[in-house]
């Protein structure tokens, strides 16, 4: 298997470049600073800023550079929109806040999600199964901001305002375990209300095909209990479909949810990188670009491993 | 044990994690110190620095921390100038040119590590010199170099050759003496201008000509930005950034007292009540960012965190009578405040003077473009697309300055409300009856907001003239741009002003200031300039606001643009802060704010 992962890491490696080189023009399409400095700032200040932020060199110097820095984690460069900062102390804070919400919010939809869909999936064309389906497609129909707004409201306010305590923060963070139920758990919650009914739709759909294999009917013959063909057989049957679902949502949990988080004032990774797209912050922008797509790159090298790991069938060779 | 009692248990325990939670979330002080708890509609400042900051949010930050020389006079509309740092306002030489100031003695900085024995030095004369010169050293991202730019004999020299030995691999020699800046004393010092300008005094109170020690800057150094060593009423005690902002009392401000000059209103509504009291009032200073106007709303009416709000435009109706703007009983009922703030605004529809169409001075030009104001109806905008909440006025000059007209109108030339006889009457006089022969109006605004939604209206109101518009909706960018390239020959613009003197409005339209200058309708009259060049010296009185009306008359008897209208923000106060008078055109107020720890804020029902 680590020869597997060494060769997929291996023959990644343009991928990355390429995607890497891509971001990196990109970025530079439209001067950067020129961006940042605006179009009243003088020859002068520009030329100053460009030397200033090492974009005066030659782009194979500075493409490499940016390698060097992705590849090493090396993010001591300067935040160009909040000043004595550096791109790691920045992206640094940001990460734990953006967790606190992602990961739960992921675990739970998934688990939640699955299980939704497994017995829908079993009911299919009867009510049960009818009332699940009209729910998703309700949940999927709403806006995610209605959600916030509404959750906000009503999940927060409301209750503050009708009974006095606060369980839940309207906004803002504090980190620690004792904190996170206060100022999390809404925008949890909404995150997985929302995320419910497209994940509800495509695991029904993955579980109904499963429920017509050849497989259902041999342990239903065998008088397998109904919990067990659930659980056991079909479950186990569809986790290629859904370590996929998965896997691919992963680098989303470190890019964190630009709504939620704007929202709940919740310092995370999806606020820090609209602040840095309004800043022009361009060390920020281009950092954050470059990890995303290594991280991207990763989680496709780990699902594949994974497939394996669940499925016999799957070899890595 | 039964399933039951498993459950009884998981629900109690869950209950007491989010009680705990609860406790967290309230910014309340055990030992009765006086918490101030502000918010801030923004993800924070970018810098503490001075030199650095630009913003209103870097404004508002390092004015706890630093001072200018001088300050506005809290209370008093309209804004006029007080001494901060200084025994008395600097005396000005005849010509106009030269200012002599006296420090105050016995000012100190903050207690820092960067002195002997973390012990704040006095403030000297050197210290001011060395701060400004700051703002000509390139290596510190000076971002308002404009303040100082031209003004200073010897000063754009001086920038010029430090900088170019910086970029020779020499060093910025701070120094280095320059003509205009003159020490006479430990405490004195004297500036020399290039050209007698009054309008220097109101750079003199802004937020980037503070005071720095450069002990501080030296020995922090990039760390300076986020570590801010000043003479003002509070220090930073931490700053989590897009978070929150905390800052606490400066055990060694200086004798700063409540003022005692006030305005008619001003003791009904409380503000006189401190006159006196040593500065700052408060102990500890939170301010909680908000990137977004809802939870910044719900907080407020919910009592929590936060002690005042700007009312969001989609939460106007929930706290006003649209009709009467007055706060609805509700909320007054729970001893909620309601402050209106005018802002220095000059929103118009901008004429371009050169152009073969609505430019020129003759009759039937003026004629022409006064039909366009005439029919423009701005009230109707206001209630459309403000519920009315902003002021419509005659003029260039925002409200609250000298120069403004009463009750907003200028007799004879009131362009609030469209006139369409009169405007149908005047544009057949400019040879256009009922816009026979006048070719589509090519009308340049910026795609924002509701600006197109805006335009449209715009087209309606000039179509009941029979004329034609042709939006062109771009980016701002590209608005500058051909504004600035004298391409535009009909535009949507707003200025802000600088700083509250007139002066700052009629430089809009000096001759020598035309595109790309600030003068965007390449306005050119010989007498205005010559006017505008005499007022720029003068100092504030009856007779330079006599000067500004007249300005004001002349620029609309020729109607280089339609108009006006100024912003009017709302804010609720709650009855726990004490002596808070909104204001936006300075932010060294929170010194002078107090909290009543024993009134809770009020929660609505």
């Amino acid at each position: 298997m680590w020869a597997y992962i060494f060769r997929r890491l291996i023959y990644n490696v343009p991928v990355f470049l390429g995607i890497l080189l891509f971001v990196f023009a990109a970025l530079r399409v439209n001067d950067p600073v020129w961006m940042y400095l605006g179009k009243g700032a003088t020859q002068e200040q520009y030329e100053t800023k460009k030397k200033e932020f090492g974009l005066d060199r030659s782009y194979p110097v500075q493409y490499f550079e940016l390698l060097g820095d992705v590849v090493t984690l090396n993010f001591d460069q300067k935040s160009w929109g909040q000043e004595g900062l550096t791109v790691g102390e920045l992206l640094g804070s940001s990460i734990k806040p953006s967790l606190a919400i992602t990961v739960p919010a992921l675990f739970l939809t998934s688990i939640i999600s699955i299980c939704v869909g497994l017995i829908s999936s079993f009911f299919r064309g009867g009510k049960v199964d009818k009332t699940l389906v009209i729910l998703a497609v309700l949940g999927m129909s709403i806006s995610f901001l209605v959600y916030i707004i509404l959750g906000q409201y009503f999940g927060a306010y409301k209750i503050l305002k009708e009974t006095g305590a606060s369980p839940f923060a309207i906004s803002g963070y504090e980190p620690g375990i004792g904190n996170w139920a206060h100022y999390c758990l809404l925008p949890v919650m909404i995150s997985v209300i929302v995320a419910m009914g497209y994940d509800t739709r495509f695991y029904r759909a993955v579980m109904v095909e499963e429920t017509t294999r050849d497989y259902i009917v041999t342990a239903q013959a065998k008088g397998a209990s109904r919990r067990k063909i659930l659980f056991v057989h079909m479950l186990k049957n569809a986790m290629i479909p859904i370590i996929t679902r998965i896997m691919i949502t992963l680098p989303f949990l470190i890019a964190g949810s630009i709504l939620l988080e704007m929202y709940f004032t919740i310092p995370g990774m999806g606020r820090t990188l609209i602040t840095a797209i309004n800043d022009k912050d361009f060390p920020v922008i281009q950092v954050f670009t470059a990890m995303f797509a290594a991280l991207f790159i990763l989680s496709n090298i780990l699902t594949d491993v994974l497939y394996a790991l669940v499925d016999p069938r799957v070899r890595l060779s | 044990m039964t399933g039951t009692d498993w459950f009884t248990r998981i629900g109690v325990a869950a209950l007491l994690v989010l009680a705990g939670g609860a406790c967290g979330g309230d910014e309340t002080d055990s030992s009765g110190a006086k918490v101030l708890s502000l918010p801030m509609r923004t993800d924070g400042p970018k810098t503490m620095d001075p030199v650095r900051g630009s913003t209103t949010y870097d404004n508002r930050a390092c004015s706890l921390v630093y001072q200018p020389l001088l300050q506005y006079k809290y209370l008093i509309r309209p804004y006029e100038l007080e001494p901060l740092l200084l025994e008395e306002m600097p005396s000005i030489s005849d010509d106009g040119r030269v200012y002599t100031f006296k420090l105050q003695k016995g000012i100190r900085f903050q207690d820092d590590e960067c002195f002997p024995d973390g012990k704040g030095r006095e403030l000297v004369a050197a210290d001011v010199i060395y701060s400004w010169k700051r703002m000509a050293d390139e290596s510190n991202s000076p971002k308002s170099w404009w303040l100082l730019d031209g003004q200073i004999e010897g000063f754009d020299a001086y920038r010029e050759a430090q900088n170019l030995a910086v970029d020779g691999g020499g060093k910025f020699d701070y120094k280095q003496e320059v003509s205009g800046l003159k020490l006479l004393g430990e405490h004195e010092f004297q500036v020399t201008l290039t050209e007698p300008v009054y309008t220097f005094m109101w750079k003199l109170a802004m937020f980037q000509l503070a005071v720095v020690p450069r002990e501080a800057v030296d020995h922090h150094g990039d760390a300076f930005v986020d570590h801010p060593v000043g003479t003002g009423p509070f220090k930073l005690d931490s700053w989590e950034r897009r978070k929150k902002m905390v800052f606490v009392r400066n055990p060694t401000y200086w004798d700063d007292r409540y003022p005692d000059e006030s305005m008619p209103g001003d003791v009904e509504a409380g503000f006189t009540k401190a006159v006196g009291t040593a500065l700052p009032i408060a102990d500890r200073v939170v301010i909680t960012m908000f990137q977004q106007d809802q939870p910044m709303w719900l907080q407020f009416d919910a009592g929590k965190n936060i002690q005042y709000t700007q009312v969001p435009a989609e939460n106007f109706e929930e706290a006003f009578n649209k009709r009467t703007r007055e706060l609805k009983p509700e909320w007054a009922a729970r001893g909620i405040t309601a402050h209106e703030v005018p802002l220095l605004d000059f929103i118009f529809r901008g004429f371009n003077m050169e152009d073969s169409l609505l430019g020129g001075y003759t009759e039937e030009k003026v004629k022409l473009r006064k039909a366009i104001c005439t029919a423009l109806d701005w009230e109707e905008q206001n209630r459309s697309f403000y519920n009315s909440k902003n002021i419509v006025y005659d003029g260039m000059i925002p409200p609250d300055m000298d120069g403004h007209p009463a009750s907003h109108k200028v007799k004879g030339q009131d362009y609030g409300d469209a006139n369409i006889e009169l405007a149908k009457k005047l544009l057949a006089d400019a040879g256009y009856p009922g816009g026979q022969g006048l070719p589509a109006l090519e009308y340049y605004v910026s795609r924002s907001g509701n600006s197109a939604e805006q335009a449209e209206m715009l087209k309606r109101q000039l179509s009941r003239l029979g004329i034609e518009v042709k939006v062109r909706l771009v980016d701002f960018s590209t608005l500058i741009e051909t504004v600035n390239t004298k391409k535009a020959p009909f535009f949507s613009f707003a200025w802000s002003s600088d700083y509250p003197d007139a002066e700052n409005n009629l430089a809009l339209f000096y001759g020598p200031n035309e595109s790309p200058g600030s003068n965007h309708f390449n306005y050119k009259n010989a007498e205005y300039d010559k006017l505008y060049e005499q007022c720029r010296t003068m100092v504030p009185s009856p007779e330079r606001t006599a000067l500004y009306e007249k300005m004001r008359d002349m620029v609309l008897d020729d109607a280089p643009y339609a108009g006006s209208m100024a912003r009017r923000r709302h804010y609720l106060v709650q009855p726990s802060l004490k002596n808070f008078k909104p204001t936006e055109t300075f932010y060294n107020w929170v010194k002078y704010l107090d909290v009543d720890p024993s009134a809770r804020p009020a929660a609505s029902n």
